[in-house]
């Protein structure tokens, strides 16, 4: 496989000729934050809490898309990760005076944590046997909590303190959020981007040239895994009371699969895009839990076999011979 | 945790052999669909579970059985199972491996939640006289319907075999699993095959599904808990291979009962899915690269 053609297969192409300054970038999306943040002093109770679900799933979403969009690692596993972010930051919050971030950050680190330990027996795993051993780790996860009595088991467990005010939850995981894109606009600018997206396109030939697969895939896994766990911690002081059945749920990652491919895989603003567009869909079919769903369903195949890169992905193939027409309008 | 006496034991080991049996045959279809197509069909357990609603729903309308229905049953959902691959998942199955296993599993989310919409979230089972009665045998007691279950399962197996190394259908679809382009080069319909293998699979799981709902209850969600099972059961049997299929159901309900009778009932799937990651770990490729050997 040819240099150039790494380069060409995702929308979103890792180094400096392709993609704008990682300067501009950044700025883009602290003005994008900074007016995110200002939401709550002119909304209301209900846009914050929509707001909430975007950003968690936006932040969700962008965390899975570094796996799977780039690094071509489709994992079901997405809830064990959540839920090992709700119960660090619920058994922290009772037993422990810990500040909020702080707690954050040991969520999403166990959750990374939790990778690590199990990315031996994972990364034996190659593409669709990857995708089903997750799925089956997740679900392991999910019976032993819901089992075992270590953790408070099938009833849960009560967070001590009392659950913040909405806009305080909207901040939290809109820092979440922009942390997750962050990290993504960071990661491919450097030549670790490069080696992730040469495993996603064949990863026995990245081998051959030298690239530590291993290594380079638990990067990308533990990285997905913390931004997770930190939405799972935030998740947690929004619920109040954590259970395992929600908590390790497999509904967290159907939303997430579903999200990040209707925004678009391998794009940067996709995982943004499709949250938003699952939580308005959700909202206009309020009071239809299941037709909402199965709606979804059928829009992600429709957009599987119709436009496989997503709306973002599909919104660039269509401007980029224009763009390169007109020399200089592109992005 | 304390170690249970020989008594509990056997029967434990029993029950669990006859229940194995019968999750194999829910399983069959699924190996069939990654042995000949490397398709990995999230959608099966959505498939079990409509063999299952199916059966209740002939039996609460026209009083069939769900026993005699399943001739039905297996003719109904293979009749929908060859248009959804011919219409839905072979036109994505083009673009490399990521397309149709999300495509599937899209087909899971709207199959749950259509059956939510349909049948209501309730827990329902096929309740039937000879769902309740036992058979006592050596100091043991099983339930009649294991052993009908059981016994039904491994003759569809047989005629599955059979199917497979006895007819012209058998030798197509092994061809197309060996090497899809030297089968069409010699005159295959592989696109035909593909998708006839998928009806059948679908079929199978339904039957499956008959005979699970008559020894448990179950729900719209149910699926994914089946698919897992499969899985498993794949994993042990090794892929595409009938027999090993259903030795593979057997030894999974074996351990599986060990494990509850050990640790506690809760634990009993938790077991089987710890078996599948450990087995995945120490030969992912070893088990799965067998060839179709019917």
């Amino acid at each position: 496989m040819t240099a150039p053609d790494l380069l060409t297969r995702a929308p979103d192409v890792p180094g400096p000729r392709r993609l704008p300054p990682l300067t501009r970038e950044l700025g883009l999306l602290a003005a994008l934050a900074v007016a995110l943040f200002l939401v709550p002093y002119v909304a209301g109770e209900y846009v914050l809490q929509i707001g909430y679900l975007v950003l968690q799933l936006a932040a969700l979403g962008t965390a899975w898309n570094l796996l799977a969009g780039y690094t071509g690692m489709v994992s079901l596993g997405s809830a064990a990760f959540v839920g090992i972010g709700v119960y660090t930051v619920a058994e922290l919050d009772n037993h422990s005076s810990l500040p909020l971030p702080l707690a954050f950050l040991l969520a999403g680190a166990a959750a990374a944590v939790f990778a690590l330990l199990v990315s031996p027996a994972m990364f034996r795993l190659r593409g669709l046997y990857f995708t089903i051993g997750t799925l089956a780790l997740a679900e392991a996860l999910r019976l032993w909590m819901v089992n075992s009595s270590l953790f408070g088991g099938a009833s849960g467990i009560f967070l001590r303190s009392r659950a913040p005010k909405s806009y305080a939850l909207y901040w939290m995981v809109l820092g979440a959020a922009v942390l997750a894109t962050a990290v993504t606009l960071v990661v491919l600018r450097l030549p670790l981007a490069l080696r992730l997206n040469a495993i996603r396109d064949d990863e026995d030939v990245a081998k051959q040239m030298g690239v530590f697969t291993f290594r380079t895939k638990l990067i990308a896994f533990s990285l997905s895994a913390f931004l997770m766990g930190v939405v799972g911690g935030i998740q947690a002081l929004n619920l109040g009371v954590v259970e395992p059945y929600g908590s390790f749920g497999l509904s967290w990652t159907v939303d997430i699969v579903m999200v990040a491919i209707i925004g678009g895989l391998a794009t940067r603003t996709g995982p943004w895009i499709g949250a938003a567009f699952a939580v308005v869909l959700e909202e206009a079919l309020k009071g239809y839990a299941e037709l909402h769903l199965a709606i979804t369903g059928i829009v992600v195949l429709l957009v599987i076999r119709f436009a496989p890169r997503g709306v973002r992905g599909t919104l660039t193939a269509r401007v980029r011979p224009r763009a390169s027409l007109t020399g200089d309008r592109g992005r | 945790m304390s170690l249970p006496d020989t008594q509990t034991l056997l029967q434990a080991v029993s029950s669990g052999l006859l229940l194995g049996g019968i999750f194999a045959l829910g399983a069959l279809g699924l190996s069939l669909v990654l042995g000949v197509m490397r398709l990995v069909n999230l959608v099966h357990g959505e498939l079990v579970v409509l063999g299952s609603y199916l059966a209740l729903a002939l039996l609460n309308s026209a009083g069939l059985d769900p026993l005699l229905a399943a001739p039905l049953v297996f003719l109904g959902v293979a009749a929908l199972g060859y248009p959804l691959h011919r219409l839905v998942l072979a036109p994505v199955a083009r673009s490399g491996e990521e397309g149709p296993l999300l495509t599937t599993f899209a087909l899971s989310i709207i199959a749950q939640n259509v059956f939510i919409q349909v049948f209501s979230g309730d827990t329902r089972a096929l309740d039937r006289p000879y769902t309740r009665t036992s058979v006592h045998l050596l100091g043991i007691t099983l339930p009649t319907v294991y052993l009908a279950g059981f016994g039904i399962s491994l003759a569809v197996t047989a005629v599955v075999y059979l199917l497979m190394t006895r007819t012209g259908f058998g030798r197509q679809l092994r061809s197309s699993a060996e090497d899809p382009t030297a089968a069409a080069i010699v005159g295959v319909n592989v696109a035909r095959v593909h998708a006839l293998t998928y009806a059948l699979a679908g079929g199978l799981a339904a039957v499956g599904g008959i005979l699970i709902a008559l020894c448990f209850s179950f729900t719209p969600t149910s699926g994914t808990e089946y698919l897992l099972v499969g899985f498993t059961i794949v994993v042990l049997g090794g892929l595409g291979s009938v027999f090993g299929t259903f030795a593979g159901g057997v030894s999974l309900g074996v351990l599986q009962s060990l494990g509850a009778a050990t640790l506690g009932d809760g634990y009993r799937t938790f077991v089987g899915l710890v078996l599948f990651l450990v087995i995945l770990a120490v030969r992912p490729e070893g088990l799965f690269r067998r060839r179709m050997a019917a």
